[in-house]
């Protein structure tokens, strides 16, 4: 196994196998990836700092077996920050926190090619700090039908005083997030609400749009995925990587984007790659910073 | 009849790749009924309930746990469970021939056919009659519902069978079903055959039925004349649609929407 040492910050990183091609049907090294990161670095850090990694990774490439894992590897260098989570079971359990360039790649390193983060800090894991509507398209339906009950959904949050944010999943589908950044809101507001806006999305589009779980009932239809909006539950976080068959990575898109698709548009239209990331971030800045920032209250609850 | 497929993809071994669909081909004959509330006749659900917090549990607070030792559980995430789950495959690949009559019957699971699909009906036919012809069955792997199966692919009547096996290590073995070993008396034995031999036939199964299906099915019937169907009682959308003035509010802001956008 062929190793280097990099020098980040006064620290000392090793890295090994740069040289492997973790993404072989597009050609795409580990060292790739970690400049990849390297280079988004200012971009992703502040939507990892402070949340409880989960890294899901890939060994042996994107065509390989895959692993989550939530347990900070004990093998950790000592300087990879880490918070206490309550487990389900009710263990307590060591999470890596991301808070610094090192330790982006540091994971990186380990083949976490997709970073998963809950939608609340580890500090306050029962308050989420936004609300997301996970927009799935079921089989025989893509990115036109997807598009559109974004924007539809865009409309009803934006006459219901709310602002919101959307990205590619990555994969198949998009995110929506409205950003809340209040300590008075819990999980269960959140679920209630988006729950209620799904059940309101599927009646009055009962061909375009589905809240049930069952695969069957999403055939042709976008399945609005509320349940996300859980303490237990973690979402890939913007500006990561997915382990497709390119690498793409979950992007956030200016609204303008979906409308101007106007219902058209294949599997890979909305689709950005590592390079066009890149590229995007750096000439118009995080078009998620407000998923940070903007204080929003969820009415009628 | 147009049969709907449960699975589509191709089967294949070495270059040879035929487009086709996996239809059931057993309906089980069992009466299914619905279980009502005896007072109104409305259709009961299944809930999950917690004993410890005596409240029923909603399916996002519901994992699965596999139990060590009475009461000792390692839980599992769907995450976890979907990690080790093979991949969809839309292939099917024999992996080797066999000889059928070699494979013990207790290893049958459930019995599916193939159909051709568009443009695979001559090397489907080609196949199936090749097959028919060496008597050979072909062994493969088939990924259905999230879990990979062993299954043979036999000729029939013209037409390619899929038979789903259990595993080696899911039948029990019968080491301990048949008796000690005995000396039988050859008198015995030549009786015994001599019975056998008496009662042979070919074997019908159009001859048999299952009797308490035919008396369920007699009943209904008898039924259904005696007395009228019972409704259930109609249900409002009774779905959790959240706080009432959060839903007309929703409703409200969506009818803005539908207007302004002419949806």
């Amino acid at each position: 196994m062929s190793r280097t040492y990099v020098e980040i910050a006064g620290r000392s990183l090793p890295l090994s196998n740069l040289e492997k091609d973790l993404y072989p049907s597009y050609g795409f090294t580990k060292a790739a990836i970690l400049e990849y990161y390297r280079r988004i670095a200012p971009f992703i850090l502040p939507h990892l700092q402070g949340r409880a990694l989960t890294l899901k990774r890939y060994p042996g490439g994107v065509e390989k077996e895959f692993f989550f894992e939530k347990r900070c590897p004990a093998h950790r260098p000592a300087w990879v920050s880490t918070a206490e989570v309550v487990h389900h079971n009710g263990e307590p359990m060591m999470m890596c926190v991301v808070s610094d360039l090192e330790t982006l790649l540091w994971a990186g390193n380990l083949a976490a090619l997709e970073l998963h983060v809950p939608l609340s800090r580890a500090g306050s894991p029962q308050t989420p700090d936004s609300l997301v509507f996970d927009l799935d398209p079921g089989d025989g339906a893509g990115i036109p039908e997807c598009t559109r009950v974004a924007l539809i959904l865009r409309d009803l949050l934006f006459q219901m005083g709310l602002a919101s944010y959307v990205k590619t999943s990555g994969q198949k589908g998009l995110h929506v997030l409205v950003p809340l950044n209040s300590k008075d809101t819990t999980f269960d507001d959140t679920k209630t609400f988006s729950r209620a806006v799904a059940g309101i999305m599927e009646r009055h589009y009962p061909d375009l749009v589905t809240s049930k779980m069952a695969k069957n009932e999403r055939i042709g239809k976008v399945f609005i995925n509320w349940s996300q909006n859980d303490a237990s539950k973690t979402m890939i976080c913007v500006y990561s990587l997915r382990a497709r068959e390119k690498p793409f990575v979950s992007f956030p898109l200016e609204w303008k984007e979906l409308e101007d698709l106007d219902g058209q548009g294949d599997r890979e239209s909305l689709q950005v790659v590592h390079s066009e990331a890149v590229r995007r971030a750096e000439a118009k800045g995080d078009l998620f910073r407000e998923v940070l920032v903007k204080e929003q209250k969820l009415p009628h609850l | 009849m147009a049969v709907q497929g449960i699975w589509n993809g191709t089967i294949g071994f070495s270059l040879v790749a035929i487009p086709v669909r996996v239809v059931t081909a057993v309906v089980p004959g069992h009466v299914s009924f619905h279980l009502l509330h005896s007072k109104d006749y409305s259709r009961l659900e299944r809930k999950m309930y917690c004993p410890a917090d005596e409240r029923m549990v909603t399916p996002e607070e519901i994992i699965r746990g596999y139990e060590v030792l009475p009461g000792k559980y390692i839980p599992l995430t769907d995450e976890e469970l979907e990690s080790v789950s093979p991949e969809r495959s839309r292939t099917i690949e024999i992996i080797e021939f066999i000889d059928m009559k070699d494979v013990d019957p207790i290893y049958y699971d459930h019995p599916y056919y193939l159909v051709p699909s568009k443009g695979g009906e001559k090397a489907y036919q080609l196949l199936a009659e090749v097959m028919a012809r060496t008597k050979k069955a072909g062994l493969a792997k088939f990924v259905l519902a999230e879990r990979e199966h062993l299954v043979a692919i036999t000729s029939k009547d013209g037409a390619l069978a899929l038979t789903t096996l259990h595993y080696s290590d899911e039948v029990l073995p019968d080491g301990e079903m048949s008796p000690a070993k005995g000396a039988a008396e050859s008198g015995e034995v030549a009786r015994m055959k001599k019975s056998i031999e008496n009662m042979m036939k070919d074997f019908d199964p159009g001859k048999y039925a299952d009797g308490r299906r035919k008396k369920i099915m007699d009943l209904l019937e008898a039924k259904v004349k005696e007395k009228a169907l019972v409704d259930a009682p109609a249900m409002t959308e009774k779905e959790e649609e959240g706080p009432a003035d959060l839903v007309a509010a929703l409703e409200e802001s969506m009818r803005k929407v539908k207007v302004k956008e002419g949806r």
